[in-house]
């Protein structure tokens, strides 16, 4: 066990059991004063807010109500395993996609014939799960989610995209790659409020706001941006309602947002990435070659790949627990149109001292997350090339 | 993704000289790309500053920069706003939770990383896990600890206290795993050599292995730096004077205070992130290869 028996061979067996032991003991006291605050304030809070949410509990604790504050978000426990059946027949259909019948000739065909009418099912009973506990549950909560949802596919494959892009772009022969290092990586770095309270600014209904120059010189009236909840497709003049109008203006805005501070950061990563792929690669397939585009594309792509799944998974878990411009730069009229799960459970707790039900929400945020982080790993981690 | 283990080697064959032309154009295409891309990221800065030296009437009809620039809007803002109150408070928060959390984390990585006990990698896992923890979750119950609601406290409540705002930062799973890495690489023969000297744990981590581990002992410093510096839910939640405020707590209530004033807001503002600035040029370089480092290796 421990690395050094072999220099004091010459002592006995008693004597080295107590030197492992205090080695043993060492350890322990080395660690214990980061483990006590991460126990006290890491893990205790989450045994104690599922007793919280075990209760009815307002600013002191009430009398125990059971599940009663889950079934205020699900409606029902039915709903909730119509819901994750859905969930399981569509990753199921992705394993039998890839996995099913491989012994038989026709098997391929036969498998993705079987997995689509899975998914399709599949997306038929979490349609249905979903529309009941939006009937019967907490729609503002069910609401938070889409919002969140929305927020994470307008920002991550747009922050991994520009990333991928400007670092590629530096790690080719430029001059001053230095300074637009720093530049690029300076909106991660800064206070987030400091940043969001001059986007509140440049995002604001004025006329003569930054945003509405802008469009002003393309041509088109002046926006409400962070006051608008309007969804964007019906401002584009299309008749559709509620959320399958997509995100509101204001949401938009915050994306906008989110994007460019967010950039940065996974420019530097991927850089870092990049002076990881050998160089010998680049040369070969330029002795064959390769065009620039066909060293990006079949070599640089696929390299960077375990970056790329890192930069995704962090971004995503990250847009889950986006707080701080989000609570800035959000207005009473974009209502809950900006209403993000992380909001909306501070609002409980903050604003509404409904203390039992903003727990039983977080615990709800936080398997969510649990789940898409397990996900995450087995899915995307199959298809990542590992140089 | 399919073909994405082979590389294939049937590329279009291309001249050599007609690249020279297309080149020069396609470099020159690269370096607007990034220009356009800096302009971007800089603007909302240069918004910044230039707003935060205008009048309220500049402000309202905008144009790019104010005809008189006025240096007197950081005066009123640091005074009338108590943005000197909040600085004070920002940095001595910064200070207490980077000297704890410089402790805790420095003991815990070279345990992790040097000494054998029992359960180590199944500590290490959960301090990992930690990470992927909202802060929804363990934010109400931490209110009510510091509340004084679930164990008593010495000094009855945490509110508007600099406990409340240190100590919960003082340790985090991030650092841990970041020096334990490193401290994990300092060659065997060393210590190997060192105990026969009679030297202890304690000894060789103080006299042999922090001198040669400046580099992420700095990056941890940096990381604490501007969590903590940038923190903003947490502290207003536990903080309902204004005597206790850190800056970005103060930002934000000056958001509502200030109203139309713009420029004061702005001034603010600037005032935030200007130890942010002058930390990030002066170790830059430092702090994008820790970065770097942890992000390839998480």
């Amino acid at each position: 066990m421990t690395e050094n028996t072999s220099t004091f061979g010459k002592k006995t067996g008693g004597d080295l059991h107590k030197l492992k032991i205090q080695e043993e003991i060492t350890g322990y006291l080395f660690i214990l004063p980061a483990l006590i605050i991460i126990l006290v304030f890491g893990i205790f809070p989450i045994g104690y807010s599922i007793y919280m949410s075990l209760f009815n509990w307002q600013v002191t604790k009430g009398p125990f109500v059971g599940d009663k504050n889950y079934l205020l978000i699900f409606g029902s426990w039915q709903n909730l395993l119509i819901l994750l059946a859905g969930i399981a027949m569509i990753v199921g259909s992705f394993i039998i996609w890839n996995r099913a019948f491989a012994s038989l000739a026709k098997g391929k065909q036969l498998a993705h014939l079987l997995a689509a009418i899975v998914l399709i099912l599949g997306g038929v009973v979490f349609v249905t799960g979903w529309i009941q506990m939006y009937e019967t549950g907490n729609s503002e909560f069910l609401n938070s989610l889409i919002v969140t949802v929305y927020y994470a596919i307008g920002t991550v494959p747009l922050e991994i995209i520009i990333g991928l892009i400007l670092a590629y772009i530096l790690y080719q022969d430029i001059v001053g790659k230095e300074i637009f290092r720093i530049i690029y990586f300076l909106p991660y770095i800064t206070p987030s409020i400091s940043t969001a309270v001059v986007f509140q600014i440049i995002f604001s209904s004025r006329e003569t706001s930054f945003a509405n120059r802008i469009i002003g010189f393309f041509g088109v009236d002046p926006l409400r941006w962070r006051f608008e909840a309007k969804p964007v497709l019906q401002l584009l003049g299309l008749k559709v309602s509620g959320l399958a109008g997509g995100p509101s203006l204001a949401l938009i805005s915050i994306i906008i947002y989110g994007i460019w501070s967010f950039i940065g950061y996974n420019t530097v990563i991927f850089l870092a990435g990049l002076g990881n792929i050998p160089k010998e690669i680049y040369e070969a397939a330029e002795i064959d070659g390769g065009s620039r585009w066909d060293q990006f594309r079949y070599i640089t792509i696929p390299m960077i790949s375990p970056v790329t799944f890192y930069l995704t998974l962090i971004a995503f878990i990250g847009t889950f627990k986006a707080f701080n411009h989000l609570y800035v730069m959000r207005t009473p009229s974009a209502g809950t149109s900006v209403l993000t799960t992380s909001l909306l459970i501070f609002d409980r707790f903050y604003k509404a001292n409904q203390y039992s039900i903003a727990t039983a929400q977080a615990i709800v945020l936080f398997l969510i997350i649990l789940g898409l982080t397990l996900a995450q790993n087995k899915i995307l981690g199959e298809h990542v090339f590992y140089g | 993704m399919d073909n994405s283990q082979t590389v294939p080697t049937t590329f279009v064959k291309s001249k050599r000289k007609e690249r020279t032309v297309v080149q020069i154009i396609g470099k020159m295409f690269l370096y607007l790309i990034l220009l356009f891309g800096a302009i971007i990221f800089i603007f909302p800065f240069f918004w910044m500053i230039s707003t935060s030296l205008m009048t309220l009437g500049e402000t309202i009809t905008r144009h790019l920069l104010p005809k008189v620039p006025q240096w007197d809007n950081y005066y009123q803002a640091w005074r009338q706003a108590s943005f000197s109150k909040y600085f004070v408070n920002s940095v001595l928060i910064t200070l207490g939770t980077l000297a704890g959390l410089l402790f805790t984390s420095i003991l815990a990585g070279y345990a992790f990383g040097r000494i054998e006990f029992k359960g180590k990698d199944i500590l290490f896992g959960v301090f990992l896990a930690t990470m992927m923890i909202p802060e929804s979750v363990t934010l109400i119950p931490n209110y009510l600890l510091i509340r004084g609601a679930i164990i008593p406290l010495p000094g009855k409540t945490w509110i508007n206290s600099y406990w409340s705002l240190t100590i919960p930062f003082m340790a985090n799973a991030f650092s841990i795993f970041l020096l334990k890495q490193f401290f994990a690489q300092v060659p065997k023969e060393l210590w190997d050599a060192a105990r026969i000297d009679g030297c202890d744990h304690l000894r060789f981590l103080v006299q042999v292995v922090l001198p040669i581990s400046k580099a992420p002992v700095m990056t941890v410093m940096l990381f604490g730096f501007t969590a903590s510096w940038n923190a903003f839910q947490w502290p207003l939640l536990v903080t309902t004077r204004d005597t206790w405020r850190p800056l970005m707590v103060g930002l934000y209530g000056f958001i509502t205070e200030a109203g139309p004033n713009t420029h004061l807001l702005m001034a603010g503002a600037v005032i935030t992130i200007i130890p942010i600035l002058i930390m990030y040029f002066l170790t830059q370089k430092q702090f994008t290869q820790g970065i770097a480092t942890t992000g390839l290796k998480g």
